[in-house]
């Protein structure tokens, strides 16, 4: 019988946990293009930042080094001018990008 | 306690279905009625439960309110998920601690001598224990998983749903097919089965939850991954999210599979630590997959490239790990590792055709979202040699999986079984592992995008240098310095693969080198720090470059260990007191041999003096247990283990007509390496799970970032 009761009272401790919701709910933000452009752009400064270090390292000759640098310069402005886009001209929330 | 066990399960099957349809209903409804844009000045959302539909009036808002909390209670019926499991697994252990042998599972599994240890391990050592201990893992890092939500609420709800999903199936294997607390039909017996004696060594204990903990933790990068997929998530943050969770994994399964190659070579006696058997192998797939996905992620998270390849890496992993978990129990290919067989390959099999069906509707569905970013610039560049390094991942994974199946795919073609054994197996594997140590070598030394020519002789010239000149050296030096000394390549295939990998070995600790060398000597230019400090403050700067750095130098001493192998000798022999067996530049003689019971088993063992250049150095004592419980024999091999090489004896019998125990002796060179390699292994995860330190060097953003006067679209990650 002793087994029966605990049986009992782990079920209505469950039900109460997980349906018993005071307060307020963590929503968080939904995510947006130019959130995901900000990601993009700091991924761009990651590597700049790597081929930089790489190349004071003398791992990358200086002709590399100015061409992938470039590129990657022309990746972060692209990026920057769509960011500055976004955030001077805001687009209708989508809600999720499907 | 049986009662409250079940009710557990049933409990946690319950809780998992919810989290899994109100999880989905939650998700569904969100997407219909899309959140509201934040308020400025403030990224988060907050809202009152109870003052909620007050002010607002619109279905549309009622709606995603509603959503909002039963995706709440999803969220919380997951977590209570672990509870109960938790309590299902300390209810068996207890049982077990108890001998409660009403319960099948117990009785067929422990005994009432067995020790404290092994009475914890009975958890895992069979088919119902198992996957209830697969459920407590997979429940618990579902658990982890549900209180970070933090980090993305609405990524980790897709990503909890997919865990529920596979966390139902487990609990209703052991709530409908193999439930651990089957009750014992018939009187109540006095003492149990036992445990298998080969199960009843240290390292059982603590094998058996770090593969799992590998296995199951695959889930969470494929949950997350599938996830990110089903919702078309924006960009690579969920890979970032997950990059600690797969790490940690890999390490789990790293550790498990080569705890796995401990045993077998501690325990089963023969000699050797791999023997390519089906279990061994099931192990492995996972892991060569989830090795190819960490580093091919690494092309996603920098340059957006190998989406759709990466999304089947991490779906293979994820697969072939429940594949794995199948071939132990379904019986269908027969190993001496499988413990536990029975008849729920069914399940296993409508399960991984499921997932499979689930994930290819995903991915054909939402392929359009995983376009690569920019495209493989040169042949020479750190993506091409990732690329490389993938192929040959999937190569050998294919290998390995075509050799497992082979003798029922034989058996169905032919009609006989055909078993394909170590060399199938290792003339493949052995040029994969060779090649793969070249672009370990080469990877790292490449720049992203491309490589000029200059580059590459400038970075290779002298770990090249170095590597051939060790590589002469071994073969011009005498063979009686032991291996591997004497390396003459055209004697024997053997010996060139031990050459090449023991030169491409000193290839890849060079190019290591180098590279915390080139980079301490910026650092400590900067900051006039000595050489040590610098590589101590670059290797905190990026921790994950420069562990996995780490990572590469332990899988070269693995290597180098596993190139021992080729100089393996061993004799066979019936001894009496006084005889004297000679293997490599070891004398072993027999002092005595004796027996020993004890309530869980019956021991013979024989006492040899080891001599070593006419001087004894050692005493051993090989072993031969018969367990009184199971009626089973189980080898105990005694290992005297030197950087040089392994010296293995094992009892293999007594003769019957004149009582003289038969010994085998193993000489088996640099296997110690594989083992200190693996610590290096460990050691290089665990650094490369470090938060960095802040990177002091900044690159100013040129003038024209800022002053791009069309904007051009760029690649987008949805």
């Amino acid at each position: 019988m002793m087994w029966l009761i605990i049986c009992l009272a782990l079920a209505v401790a469950t039900f109460f946990y997980v349906f018993y919701l005071p307060g307020r709910l963590f929503l968080g933000p939904e995510k947006t293009r130019a959130g995901y452009l900000r990601e993009r752009k700091d991924a761009v400064y990651e590597n700049l930042r790597d081929l930089n270090f790489e190349h004071k390292a003398g791992k990358v000759p200086d002709a590399d080094y100015t061409s992938l640098k470039s590129s990657l310069q022309d990746e972060a402005a692209t990026l920057l001018a769509e960011i500055a886009r976004l955030e001077t001209n805001p687009v209708p929330q989508k809600g999720t990008r499907s | 306690m049986a009662e409250i066990g079940s009710f557990a399960l049933l409990l946690a099957l319950a809780l998992s279905v919810y989290t899994f349809v109100a999880g989905i209903v939650a998700l569904a409804f969100q997407k219909q009625t899309p959140q509201p844009a934040p308020q400025s000045g403030s990224q988060i959302t907050h809202r009152s439960g109870a003052s909620a539909s007050v002010n607002d009036s619109s279905l549309v808002a009622l709606l995603r309110r509603g959503s909002e909390r039963i995706g709440e209670t999803a969220r919380r019926a997951g977590i209570a998920t672990f509870a109960a499991v938790f309590l299902a697994a300390v209810v068996l252990v207890l049982c077990a601690f108890r001998d409660d042998f009403s319960i099948a599972y117990i009785f067929h599994h422990s005994n009432r001598d067995l020790s404290g240890p092994y009475k914890f391990a009975v958890l895992w050592s069979g088919q119902e224990g198992s996957l209830l201990f697969w459920s407590l893992l997979l429940a618990a890092y579902g658990f982890v998983l549900r209180l970070r939500y933090k980090t993305d609420p609405r990524l980790f709800a897709y990503a909890s749903v997919v865990l529920a999903g596979v966390q139902i199936f487990f609990l209703m294997l052991v709530n409908f097919a193999a439930n651990p607390f089957g009750i014992l039909e018939g009187p109540l017996r006095p003492d149990g089965s036992g445990l298998n004696p080969l199960l009843q060594y240290p390292e059982m204990v603590i094998h058996p939850p770090m593969l799992y903990l590998g296995y199951v933790g695959f889930t969470v990068p494929f949950a997350f991954a599938l996830g990110a997929l089903i919702m078309k998530y924006p960009g690579e943050k969920w890979i970032h999210i997950t990059r600690r969770w797969t790490m940690v994994t890999w390490a789990f399964l790293t550790c498990g599979v080569f705890l796995g190659a401990h045993w077998a070579y501690s325990v089963l006696g023969w000699g050797g630590y791999w023997g390519w058997d089906p279990v061994e192998n099931a192990s492995l797939m996972p892991w060569l997959t989830g090795t190819a996905f960490l580093h091919s992620v690494m092309m996603q998270e920098k340059r957006g490239m190998l989406k759709m390849w990466n999304m089947w890496l991490v779906f293979a992993t994820f697969w072939l790990a429940i594949l794995g978990t199948f071939l132990t129990r379904s019986g269908i290919i027969s190993s001496v590792h499988a413990f536990a067989q029975s008849s729920i390959g069914g399940w296993f099999a409508w399960f991984l055709a499921l997932s499979f069906v689930v994930f290819v509707f995903f991915f054909f569905k939402n392929k359009s979202h995983l376009i690569s970013e920019h495209k493989l610039e040169s042949l020479m560049s750190r993506e091409s040699s990732f690329l490389f390094n993938n192929l040959l991942f999937v190569l050998l994974c294919f290998t390995v999986l075509w050799g497992t199946w082979f003798p029922k795919i034989s058996e169905l073609v032919q009609g006989n079984k055909v078993t394909v054994g170590g060399p199938f197996y290792n003339r493949v594997a052995i040029p994969v592992a060779l090649l793969l140590l070249i672009l370990t070598a080469i990877g790292p030394l490449l720049a992203w995008r491309k490589t000029s020519l200059e580059s590459l002789k400038r970075n290779f010239l002298w770990p090249t240098v170095g590597a051939i000149a060790v590589a002469i050296f071994l073969m011009l030096t005498p063979q009686k310095w032991g291996a591997p000394f004497g390396l003459k390549p055209w004697q024997d295939i053997a010996y060139f693969y031990s050459l090449m990998a023991i030169g491409l070995s000193v290839l890849v600790t060079l190019t290591v080198a180098s590279e915390f060398y080139r980079g301490g000597r910026v650092i400590s230019k900067h900051t006039g720090q000595n050489m040590f400090a610098s590589m101590v403050q670059l290797t905190h700067r990026n921790t994950r470059r420069y562990g996995g750095y780490i990572v590469h130098f332990g899988v070269v001493v693995v290597i180098i260990g596993f190139a021992g192998s080729a100089f393996n000798q061993d004799k066979e022999m019936e001894m009496k007191s006084g005889d004297k067996l000679t293997i490599g530049a070891y004398t072993l003689v027999c002092r005595s041999s004796t027996e020993d019971d004890n309530p869980n088993y019956f021991s013979q063992w024989a006492i040899l003096d080891v001599y070593k250049g006419g001087k004894q150095i050692d005493a051993m004592t090989p072993e031969r247990r018969f367990y009184h419980a199971s009626q089973q024999t189980s080898t105990m091999p005694f290992i005297r283990s030197t950087l040089n090489e392994d010296l293995y004896l094992v009892f293999e019998g007594v003769n019957q007509d004149n009582g003289r125990p038969i010994l085998r002796a193993h000489l088996n060179p640099l296997v110690m390496w594989v083992w200190m390699g693996v610590w290096i292994i460990l050691g290089g995860t665990i650094l490369a799970l470090v938060p960095n330190a802040p990177a002091p060097v900044r690159v100013p953003a040129p003038a024209r970032l800022q002053q791009q006067a069309q904007p051009a679209p760029v690649a987008t990650g949805d």
